[in-house]
Formats: structure tokens, sequence, C-alpha cells
């Protein structure tokens, strides 16, 4: 069945039954790896991204909840690696196996663009993705690098 | 334009450096950002990848543009630790060579099958651990064939990615490679300029003529250089850390702009024209194997192609360990494949012998195995004598459960067999064994295996990667001329991996009148097969006591067990500095100055070390100042290889931690003293593995652990296996390092074990209780 998505801009028309999770045509119809696939139940967030910019777990979403849908994916974030939790990220040098990043980053942008200066208990209550490498305390450092750059730089998200 | 030709162009173009100004306007971030497919992308052809070819190298690590980029060959696996930029770092300090136009590029596992490594790297020079200016002692420092044992002799010596191994093993020979091919690429300017090579020096890839001034970079010289040889490697000598100039500054990781723009190529990212996926049920109890499967049932199915069963993936690939046979489904898509093999019909066939068996009676197994004579391994004096004559005794008997690595990247591989040829795309911290793997199950040789590497999304344990490779290989093989995508569930994942071995462990400490301990014994047991059994406790006790014992008991489980973060450590310094809290309290002594006293009352050869740790840490702490109630400090040591004189990695941590009367436990802040050796190479990855581990063995400590129920795994997602989040992360974390006199013996490994003792030692000071078996989250921890 066709599914009419547009994702990082980019309209698409894909042949998939409706309730195929919007993970899987990200990654195996559009090409788009880079959201992952971890727990497959909506637990850890790594297949996390945005459906008219608000976060979800795409591994538990189907397909047919995004039709007609702005989706954001981690590639669509920036052209050129320069969104400022991107760059935040890089001066941290969070990342350490990565595998991770690409939900924990779009979770974080979303938190930014509802909350750009957040509290430690906003981000308590919202980043709850898993990182199995446990690299929180860069994060943490890297969401106030960001919220920062973002409230003096006026840079919009 | 031949399809490989177009495939280079395409990602040199998409190569570039970004440099970018930050919102701020004030501090300008250069990084190169790597193409997507630099090292990790399939060419068109499927064959080989980028990084197969020896044209134009200096040597097998380094190849030099005449761009002056200097592509740097790593063998082992980046999977979080860093090494993609460590190895590197190694060989660009030696080579001399401007860092920013350094690129890291996957060794090629099928050259190390097709070649023998240069003679200048196999074998260790200087004089040992504690020998600055040399190569240190190698974990796996001695040479052998088939590299299980010792290093093989084949080109890129050991491709392993385990044992913390990764610097502490190839960094004397990442040295020597680097320095013979700046050597080369000096013999090859002063050809060129008709000068002794002793006029000519460089710097950051420019070569000078001293009396002259005349410079040329590293890129002009490099295809002369590629046919200079040098005339005397045996005598090339490398740089101690007095002369670092790259390593031992942060460095921070080459790979980072990928992983934050969803570019990275993990295994599972891996795509082929014509590939087909799979996805598995395996037995979950192990050694059970299909009786039964009704592939006519989905054969209908969207997308479903066709179903293979596997038989037990054979022990001896997998360093001895049996897991389950299963099925397979293959379909066009994944997600097809693993909706289709939900609905289909299996029946297993389990081991009459596993069916009932649930940890209850495996731990009751291992508490009675402490009470047999077990395996002696130390006897020092005379520890019944000792126990007759005490003051007072301690007796703790302390537990830990089966434990998975559960890494966020599901197993997986694509393999695409012909008729005479495999490639594998992996991320694999074995590639010589994967690659001796597909050549038993394929017949095919192994110099006709290629396996490119990919990142893996976490590692935290060899072992655990599980029959990953062989379940694809053998699916593949059965459908040769197709690329297979094998795909595990997170589910299968669980199943699929080796275990951290349930353990138990009993402690007896004889007392004198002033509280010292005059007998020491330890028994621990684990499975048989569990390795690191000894660590933490051989050779003779980090805490002194006349009179010490140490004994290893053991029964053998069908859960396949192996290597998980830290080893055997994590375990045994939780009964280890759980013990020595125990007994500062039953003699009224501070916990800090009572481990001080009795590790100064030891011969080990790096009490020095140890003291220092302790000391850093607790005055990094505050120790002893006053806390608010409901708060309480604990202290503990870490150490690796601390008995012997051989390389060791030693740390104290101090953990400040607060418990609501509602039980809510938080680690507040984390005060780290850490021994750098005689160097660190990248201290920032230090830092960021240091800060990981905490949190790694916070989750060991409160929430993880896996049961046994009719024989197979119970917890198998994220929802029945709990992942510690941000909100967990300790607000405080401070690092220091200081120097000592030997080589360190690893990192990304075994820091951060003693979190386990300091959070059970708080909940013993703040609410009175003691608990001697993890996880905390079964116990009620309220007071009030």
């Amino acid at each position: 069945m066709a599914m009419d998505l547009t994702v990082n801009g980019v309209r698409h028309s894909v042949d998939v039954t409706p309730d195929t999770p919007l993970l899987w045509v990200i990654r195996d119809h559009l090409g788009l790896t880079g959201t992952k696939f971890s727990c497959g139940i909506a637990q850890c967030g790594a297949c996390t991204l945005h459906i008219d910019g608000k976060p979800v777990r795409s591994c538990s979403v189907p397909v047919s909840a995004a039709v007609g849908k702005t989706v954001t994916t981690i590639e669509g974030l920036s052209a050129d690696v320069t969104h400022p939790v991107q760059l935040a990220w890089i001066e941290l040098d969070v990342p350490q196996c990565g595998y991770c990043q690409s939900g924990m980053i779009m979770n974080v942008v979303a938190l930014l663009n509802r909350r750009p200066n957040p509290t430690d208990a906003e981000i308590d209550a919202q980043i709850t993705n898993a990182c199995r490498c446990s690299t929180y305390h860069r994060i943490r450092q890297a969401i106030r690098l960001a919220a920062s750059r973002i409230s003096t730089g006026g840079r919009t998200l | 334009m031949s399809d490989n030709d177009r495939t280079q162009q395409e990602l040199s173009r998409r190569d570039f450096l970004s440099t970018t100004a930050t919102a701020a306007g004030a501090l300008v971030i250069g990084f190169w950002m790597p193409a997507r497919a630099q090292g990790q992308t399939v060419n068109p052809d499927g064959a080989a990848w980028s990084n197969e070819s020896a044209a134009d190298e200096v040597n097998a690590w380094v190849v030099v543009a005449p761009d002056d980029t200097v592509t740097v060959r790593i063998a082992q696996t980046e999977l979080g630790q860093g090494v993609w930029t460590s190895n590197a770092m190694i060989v660009a300090d030696e080579l001399q060579c401007d860092w920013s136009k350094v690129r890291p590029q996957y060794a090629s596992a099928n050259r190390d099958a097709r070649e023998m490594a240069p003679k200048w790297t196999l074998n260790v020079m200087g004089k040992g651990a504690t020998d600055p200016s040399g190569g240190g002692e190698p974990e796996f420092g001695t040479r052998d064939r088939t590299g299980v044992t010792g290093i093989p002799d084949s080109l890129y010596r050991r491709m392993r990615t385990n044992a913390a191994a990764s610097v502490k093993d190839g960094r004397y020979y990442l040295q020597l490679a680097g320095a013979e091919a700046r050597e080369r690429l000096l013999l090859a300017a002063a050809k060129t300029w008709a000068v002794p090579v002793d006029e000519v020096s460089s710097a950051n890839s420019i070569i000078t003529h001293r009396p002259t001034g005349r410079t040329v970079t590293y890129g002009k010289v490099a295809s002369l250089a590629a046919q200079t040889p040098h005339p005397n490697p045996e005598r090339i000598r490398i740089k101690p850390p007095s002369e670092w100039t790259l390593m031992g500054t942060e460095q921070k990781n080459l790979d980072v702009p990928l992983k934050v723009s969803g570019k990275t190529v993990y295994g599972i990212d891996v795509k082929l024209p014509g590939m087909k996926w799979a996805a598995v049920k395996s037995c979950p109890v192990y050694g059970g194997k299909v009786k039964s499967y009704d592939f006519e049932r989905i054969r209908k199915q969207p997308g479903v192609i066709s179903a293979v069963e596997f038989p037990i993936p054979d022990p001896s690939l997998i360093r001895g360990r049996t897991f389950g046979g299963g099925v397979a489904v293959i379909a066009d898509s994944w997600y097809q494949a693993k909706t289709a093999i939900d609905q289909m019909p299996i029946e297993w066939d389990v081991p009459p012998q596993y069916a009932a068996l649930n940890t209850a009676a495996i731990r009751a197994k291992l508490i009675a195995a402490l009470g047999e004579p077990g395996n002696v391994h130390v006897n020092l004096g005379d520890c019944n004598d000792a126990f007759s004559g005490a003051a007072k005794i301690v007796d703790a008997t302390y537990s830990v459960p089966y434990l998975p690595r559960a890494r966020m990247e599901p197993g997986n591989a694509t393999v695409l067999v012909t008729d005479d040829r495999v490639d594998i795309w992996i991320g694999d911290q074995s590639p010589q064994e994967t690659r001796y793997s597909a050549s038993r199950i394929t017949g095919i040789p192994e110099t006709n295996v290629y396996v490119h590497l990919c990142h893996l999304g976490g590692g935290y344990g060899r072992n655990g990667n599980g029959p990953q490779a062989e379940q694809a290989i053998y699916i593949a093989n059965k459908n040769r001329g197709t690329p297979i995508h094998l795909l595990w569930t997170r589910e299968e994942d669980f199943i699929n991996t080796t275990y951290r071995s349930i353990g138990v462990a009993r402690l007896r400490a004889a007392l004198d009148n002033d509280g010292w301990p005059i007998a020491i014994e330890v028994r621990t047991a684990t499975d048989a097969e569990a390795p690191g059994a000894t660590a933490g406790f051989d050779v003779a006790p980090r805490y002194f006591a006349p009179n010490y014992r140490f004994s290893i008991h053991s029964a053998r489980f069908h859960i396949p067990v192996g290597t998980r973060r830290g080893v055997g450590a994590p375990a045994q310094h939780f009964y280890r500095e759980s013990f020595m809290d125990e007994l500062a309290h039953a003699t009224g002594k501070d916990p800090y100055l009572y481990r001080r006293e009795l590790i100064a009352r030891t011969n080990l050869p790096y009490k020095a070390d140890m003291i220092k740790a302790l000391d850093m840490a607790a005055e990094m702490s505050g120790w002893g100042t006053p806390l608010r109630q409901g708060t309480a400090r604990a202290i503990a040591l870490e150490e690796r290889g601390a008995e012997d004189g051989h390389h060791a990695t030693i740390s104290a941590q101090v953990h400040t931690v607060s418990i609501s009367k509602q039980g809510e436990v938080r680690l507040l802040r984390v005060d780290v003293a850490h021994d750098e050796g005689f160097g660190l190479v990248n201290p920032l990855t230090v830092k960021k593995q240091i800060e990981g581990q905490i949190v790694w063995f916070y989750n060991d400590v409160m929430y993880q652990e896996c049961n046994v129920t009719e024989g197979r795994i119970a917890e198998n997602n994220f929802d029945t296996f709990q992942l510690s989040r941000i909100k967990e992360d300790p607000p405080q974390i401070n690092i220091a390092f200081f120097k000592t006199g030997h080589w360190l013996d690893g990192m990304g490994h075994d820091r951060g074990t003693s979190i386990q003792s300091g959070i059970a030692d708080a909940v013993f000071q703040i609410t009175g209780k003691r608990y001697r078996d993890l996880p905390l989250r079964n116990h009620d921890l309220t007071w009030s």
C-alpha cells in the first residue's frame, strides 16, 4: 500500500503495509540509517526522530501515523553538521560508541526547541534515552553548552 | 572509469574540512568530516574496500597522499573506546606528521591472511613493564602463529580488540611503524636533494634540510619513500614518554563528527545490491536445537523468500561456548522477515537436564561448592591456626548475578559467499577468528575471506559478540551468490551473548585485639569456565594478613559465560572492598585509614601507588568533613596487576551517596585518583572511559541481573533489564591523574568497580542494613 511521507523536506511514496514501524521505512526503504534500531519496544530511544517537531520512538510508531506529517531524522538536522547541538556534542567529545547518539541528539533538540534553557530536573525528565557507554556526564554539559549558545548567539534551532 | 574509481572520486568530493564559527563567534571549531565511506563503505561490486590495496603505502600502517593526508591503518575495532584516535596518535607522534591531516582507516584482515608482519615488529624492545623507553610488556606479547595464546606473525599482528590491551599491546609496534615510515620519508628527501640523511629532519609533515633551510612536505616524497626500503630497521628506536609531542595530549575522537550526524557505518547499516535480510530464532535454552518448524504457514507472507535451519554453532569456533541451534527466515526486508518468523510455529528440542534449571538451584549449587575443598590458589601461613586464636571473626557471604553486556547495537553480520570468496561486513572484535570461522564453514581458504570491519555499537567484552558471524556465514553459505544481512532482535541478542558468570564468595577474617587481620580466607565460586576468576585475590592479599588463603570453587552450568567489562574484577572487587568496609566498621576504624594501613603492611610492588591513590581520592573528596544526615562517603581501591610487578592500573575512588528515607539512592559525587603510569596516550579518552564506567557499575550495583527460568534467561529486553538514565549520572565527577613508574595495564575495562561496594556501604552507613547480594533494587533501602 502506498504511503506518502515527507522526510527531511523530501517527499517519498513507499509501498509497505500501514503497520510497518516508521523506523524500518526510514532505514530500509529510504536508506536513512542514522536512526538506529536497538530494543524494538520503545524503551531505549535509539530510534528517536521527530514527527511535526515532536520526538517519537519510531520503532513503535506505524508508518501510517506519519502520513501527511513532517518527519525529521538526524540526517535532516543540518546539512553540514552545524546545528548547535551537534557542535556542542563535538566540542565536548560526547559520543563513545555513538550508537545511541542520533536518538539522543534528536530528543535533546526537541527539548531545547520547547525549553531553550532547561533546568536539570527538566533534562532528567525528558532525556530518558539510554546510553550503554553512559556518556551522560558529557551529554548534560553539552546540553548546557548548546543552550547557552542558543540564548547568547540568537541562533534558532 | 571503473566503478571502483568512480566511488573513490565520490568519496574524495565528500571528504571535506569543515570550519565553523560558533554562535558566540569567539571560538572556531575545525574538524575533519570524514566521508561516510572512508574505510567503511562497500564498493559497488560488493568486493574489496578502499583499504585492501598496498599500492603507494610507506608501510602497512602509513599511506601519505600527495596532499599530505596521512592514512593510518587501525587493526582494532572502534567501539567507543577511542582506539581509532589513540592508535592513530601513536603512529602519528612518531611519524611527526600534521595531526589535522590524519585519517584512520581499518586495516585489511584479508591482507593479514596473505602477508607476514615486517620483522622489525616481531619482538618487544626494552626491559619490560618498568622501562619507560621500551615497549612495555604486552599481555599477548609472546608470539603464537595461531594467535590463541599469543600474538601471530601475520601482517597486522594482533587484530583482536579485547583485554583492555589495544594500546598496551600494540603501542610498541605502532610506534615502530610510525618511526619506520618517518625515517624512510627522510631518506627519500635526502635522496632527492642528494644530501646525507643526518642533515634532514621533520616536524608537522615538513622535512627540512637544516644546512640550507630547504623544505619539502611528506606528500611530495611519499611515493619515493614507498620504494625506499629502510636499510637498518632493527636499529629504529621509539620515543619514550619524555619525547612524546602528540601522545599525552587530549585529542578529540576523530569519528565524532560522523557520530553526531548519523553517518557512521555500523554493521547494521550495511546495504549491498541484491541483499536479503535474515531474522532468526535460536533455541533459548543453550544446547537446544530446532525439533520442527512450519515454513508453509508463513511462505506467502509479504517479502518472505525462504527459511534456513542452522545447527548449534560449532563451539570450537566461538571460544568453546555452546549456544543454541535455530532457524532463519529470509525476506526482502528485515521487518518482513521478523514479522514472519514471529508467526512461524517452531518446536524446540531442549536438553532435558536443563529444562527445569533456575537461578535458585544454580546459586545453591555454588554456595554448596564453597564448602568443598576447591582449588587452592594461594596459601600463605596457616589460616586454621590463626582463626582458632582470633579475638574476633568476621564472616560474610556475597553474591552477584549473571550479567550480559547488552550493547545497544544488536548482533548482526552481512555475508556474501560465492564459489571462491567470502565477504563479511561486521562490527567484530576478533576478525582473524571470524576469518577462520568463515573458512571452516564454507571450505574457502582464509586468503579468500574478506572481513570488512565496521564500527561497533558498543563492546564491553569480546566474547559477548556471540555467534553473529557464524550464524550469518552458515545461512549465506546456503544462499551462495546472495548477500545475506542477519540481524538479531534485542531478545535474540540476549540469547546469543555470553554472560558474566553468576558468583558467590565467602570471606572470613580473624582479627587481633586491635582489630587488624591475622588471617583472611577467601573462597569464590563461579561457573568453571568463567574467565578472570583470580582477579583481585591472586598471589598475595592486597590488604595485609600474615595468614592468607584463596581458593576457587566452581560448578559447571549451561549458560555460556565470557568476558564482560572488567572480566573477573567487578565481582571480586565488590567482594573484597565490601569486606574491607565491614572489617573497618566491625572494629570502629576509618575505612580509608584502615585500608591505608593494611596496604602499607604489604610487600606488594606497587603499594606506594595504591597508598597514593587512596590519599589523593580521600583528599579530593573532603574525606572526614561533616555530611548531612542521609549522606555518606565510601572509599575503595581499584587495581589491576598490583600483585606481580608487571603492568598495573591503580586507582581509588570516593563515592558520596545520599539515600532518602523512602530509599531513593543518589550518587552525588565521585572523586577519582587514577594512575597514568609513564603516560596516557589520550587522557581525554581515559577520562571519558572513567565517566562512563561510573554509571556502568552504578547499573550493576543498583539494577541489573539476569535470572534463569526453565533453563533460559528470563530478562531479554530493556523493559525487564533496566538501564540507568541521565538522571542517575552523578552531578560531580572529579578525575585526577598521578604518574607512576610502570606502564599501564590498560583502560576501558575495570575502573569504577568500586561504585558497587561504595553504594552498598553507604546503604549500611545510612540505613544500618548490610546487603551482600546484588542488585540492591531487590532490597528495602528505606530508613527512619
